[in-house]
């Protein structure tokens, strides 16, 4: 893997060079991290998309794309993500490499420009973000927001996730709600523009073959104009979960999707979340997991069923999608394979081949531009960077007594079950 | 053995095509610097493929029968082909499509004894009552997963618009019923014909040579008898069937797709496909007049997009996204297009869309997995990966409006998913 220097620009702003030079393209990504909180998720959502639309040289996203095309087609891209009860907010840019510049252009600088004008240089209007461009951008979040009903699989996820942490931060959508949105204002942008100027935690990534020290010198020189007061970011973690929730809800469709929620005891800074990323795959991950080969293969009750491993919250998610007729055998087949799991009844070879598998991904994720800079964003919030060869020895180290251990903190949270309507009856 | 070797020196890649004395097509393209090697292997057996003359005659089988094959092929008499791959930590999965099936692999290591689990798997076909039982439950659960996606249900929903009998309007896994009907002995029909080698083409791209490939292709793979299948599709009227279909169904955003169906006599050539490519941008991407009135009136949302889909007996422009009133987009959409031919292009614009055109072809290029798709693609489509590109370079203006002249925006579907 291609070396990540990482140098500190301002209080808790941190620019991470990725050199290589085996890609067609290069990626600038800066990501701000601030606290999730209901109040706020919504006007942050929403900055990222006015950030991305415009900037005082190009005022509209006419003049943006087409500065972008003229670019070779670079791509500008902004959103937030959940990490833990952090939200990240993410600007990145991509273009192509100068090197395969058709007439000799040099784009590497200009893209990277370019981003720093969207984050530092917004079009604002008496002081405030453009109202017109205030309510596009409004009306496309909702958008976002209605249309995760659209996919019922993105659906049931989110209301897993709804039940489960509804007293945590971490039931708050990555958008807030849709109310909340129609609450944020061009003023309220600004004051999130400006908390997260002085506020956010900054870890910028460039992937690329050119050097990025001049992008560097203008990173540092914008932070040095800003007063900055990093915000703490904390994520509440509960250990177990004191009885099962149980929710149901109908609608008109083909197959039922189940899903459950564990809280899993451990979370990334424990001794043992390498344990418990292992116990992930083996339980529920992969064509070689249980739930893959029992679930699956040998009952025929699904086409998908797996488990995912969130170590910055520290919970566990099972997802299938059934015949409603079939959502109770599913459950009691899933923790059927947790009760295997927890016996201890799986091999020392599928404990290697887990591993093989893992790392196998890893060299894989190096591959691709995104993935380099992948390799940190899941990391962010740690408190250091692993290497892929710094990860995969503690993956190694881990035993299958250990993996059991693991397994045995498994506590349920929540089952969720999205019926086909009428259904309800027939378990 | 004959071993081609193509290069590109403004892309900076090589590749190499080679015809193997078993009959099958092989390409290699390998990546300096890269860590995986992915490989895939890839029949011109889809979904549409339901009707085909063999040597003994006519054969029709079951909609749905080349995915339910591909489920199939991942069993052996002696196991299953994802327990194989487990033990050489490589990643593996199958796909069809349309007008393919493909099996594929990454690894970053083991990468020969991966090679052959999948050359073991496509030429060892076992299918019995018992295990061609057990997969209705899997796939059932499939097709109804795709029954419960809007997406999925706007496309067919369109391609039930656009076309009168051909069968690309049917669902790739087929349906319930359907699926029903297959047996051993017509899985065996199929894969004796589209299975044989030298109807199938396999690419490997990544930290893997020439050699590397040849030896195990050498040692698993003998000389077949070629076999010569042809695909048969009905009589397709050049008219679309209906202008507007459409279906409630629980979304909160109405989604829509629109398609403008095009002569399908022939696979355009890669110069047509990069002009098309350069066309579509300058119509319908983000700097375009036309993305910017539906987003001024609220119409669309960044789901937005455009596509060029075709393949044997099957041409169209389509256009999706999600909308509050798709009707009013249609009419937009339609507006563009028929000013476009009316009054041409502007140079510069033409010049931007020819370089973000390229800008994103090249990115392509950073990834094992999409150039090896891609080989495959240009294979089954008769066209050279390299080829596109330069295309891409040496576009006009001239040609593009060629290309604009075969959009007939009277012969255009809409659907629509909506809720109630």
């Amino acid at each position: 893997m291609s070396t990540n220097i990482r140098t500190r620009l301002a209080d808790n702003v941190y620019f991470n060079e990725i050199q290589v030079d085996r890609f067609k393209t290069m990626r600038l990504t800066a990501i701000a991290l601030l606290p999730l909180e209901k109040e706020t998720a919504s006007d942050f959502a929403l900055l990222t998309q006015v950030l991305s639309r415009s900037c005082k040289e190009y005022p509209d996203f006419t003049a943006l794309s087409k500065k972008l095309s003229s670019l070779y087609g670079a791509s500008l891209s902004a959103g937030v993500r959940k990490i833990g009860e952090s939200l990240a907010l993410t600007f990145s840019i991509a273009g192509i490499d100068d090197r395969y510049a058709l007439k000799g252009d040099v784009v590497s600088s200009e893209l990277s420009n370019l981003l720093l004008k969207v984050i530092f240089e917004p079009k604002l209007i008496d002081g405030v973000f453009d109202c017109s461009e205030v309510e596009q951008e409004r009306r496309q979040l909702i958008d976002l927001a209605d249309s995760e009903f659209n996919d019922k699989r993105v659906y049931a996820n989110a209301r897993l996730i709804e039940n489960m942490c509804k007293n945590e931060a971490y039931g708050i959508k990555r958008y807030g709600s849709r109310e909340s949105i129609l609450k944020c204002t061009p003023e309220s942008l600004k004051m999130a523009w400006e908390r997260m100027l002085e506020g956010a935690s900054f870890e910028v990534f460039f992937v690329g073959g050119a050097s990025s020290q001049g992008i560097q010198e203008i990173f540092k020189e914008k932070f040095s104009l800003i007063e900055r007061k990093p915000e703490a970011l904390n994520t509440e973690i509960i250990r177990k979960a004191e009885n099962v929730n149980k929710v149901t809800e109908n609608m008109d469709i083909a197959q039922a999707k189940v899903l459950m929620g564990f809280r899993t005891d451990c979370c990334k800074d424990d001794e043992d979340a390498f344990a418990m990323r292992l116990m992930n795959v083996i339980l529920g991950s992969g064509t070689r997991s249980k739930f893959f080969l029992n679930i699956r293969e040998k009952m025929s009750l699904c086409y998908y069923c797996f488990s995912r491993f969130n170590r910055f919250k520290g919970i566990l998610t099972v997802e299938s999608g059934v015949e409603s007729s079939n959502a109770q055998r599913t459950v009691e087949a899933v923790l059927g394979e947790l009760e295997e799991v927890k016996k201890g009844n799986f091999t020392e070879e599928d404990v290697r081949l887990a591993k093989l598998s893992v790392a196998s991904d890893f060299l894989s994720i190096t591959d691709t531009v995104t993935g380099n800079e992948e390799w940190y964003v899941s990391q962010l919030t740690d408190p250091q960077f692993l290497t892929v060869k710094e990860i995969t020895e503690k993956l190694n180290a881990v035993t299958k007594d250990e993996i059991i251990a693991a397994a045995k903190k498994l506590t349920l949270d929540t089952i969720y079950i999205l019926s086909g309507e009428g259904e309800e009856n027939a378990d | 053995m004959q071993i081609k070797e193509y290069k590109s020196e403004k892309l900076r890649e090589k590749y190499f095509e080679i015809e193997h004395s078993s009959g099958l097509r092989i390409f290699v393209l390998p990546k300096e610097g890269y860590r995986s090697t992915y490989a895939i292997i890839g029949t011109p057996f889809g979904s549409i493929n339901t009707e085909f003359n063999l040597k003994e005659g006519k054969v029709r089988v079951p909609d749905g029968i080349a995915h339910y094959l591909e489920h199939k092929l991942f069993e052996s008499e002696d196991g299953d082909a994802f327990m194989k791959y487990s033990e050489t930590g490589a990643n593996a999965n199958a796909y069809t499509s349309f007008d393919k099936t493909c099996y594929l692999f990454s690894c970053t290591e083991q990468f020969e004894k991966s090679l052959s689990i999948l050359l073991e798997l496509v030429t060892s076909p076992y299918f019995t009552e018992e295990t061609v039982a057990k997969e209705q439950g899997i796939i059932g659960q499939e097709i109804k997963m795709y029954e419960d996606s809007p997406e999925w249900r706007v496309l067919f929903n369109l391609l039930g618009g656009m076309y009168h009998s051909h069968p690309v309007k049917v669902d790739i896994a087929g349906s319930v019923e359907s699926i029903a009907e297959i047996t051993p002995e017509s899985l065996y029909t199929c894969y004796n014909s589209y299975y044989s080698l030298n109807n199938m083409a396999l690419s490997v791209v990544g930290n893997v040579t020439i050699e590397d490939v040849l030896k195990v292709c050498d040692k698993y793979l003998k000389k077949q008898e070629s076999v010569e299948v042809e695909s048969l599709f009905p009589e397709e009227p050049y008219e679309i069937k209906e202008k507007y279909v459409e279906q409630i169904f629980p979304v909160a955003v109405p989604i829509f797709n629109m398609g403008f169906k095009l002569k399908a006599d022939r696979l355009h050539s890669e110069e047509e496909l990069a002009h098309l490519d350069i066309l579509l941008f300058m119509l319908a991407s983000s700097t375009s007049p036309m993305y910017r009135e539906l987003m001024d009136k609220g119409l669309i949302n960044s789901t937005f997009s455009y596509e060029m889909f075709e393949g044997g007996g099957y041409s169209a422009i389509l256009f999706s996204g999600e909308s509050r009133d798709p009707e009013k987009v249609a009419e937009i959409v339609c507006k563009y297009i028929d000013k476009a031919k009316a009054e041409g292009f502007d140079e510069k614009d033409f010049e931007d869309s020819q370089k973000a055109t390229y800008g994103d072809a090249l990115s392509s290029l950073n990834s094992v997995e999409t150039i090896a798709n891609m080989m495959e693609d240009f294979y089954f489509s008769k066209r050279k990966v390299f080829d596109y590109y330069d295309a891409i370079g040496n576009a006009s203006m001239d040609k593009a409006k060629l290309i604009l002249n075969e959009i007939d925006t009277d012969n255009c579907t809409l659907s629509v998913v909506k809720g109630e």
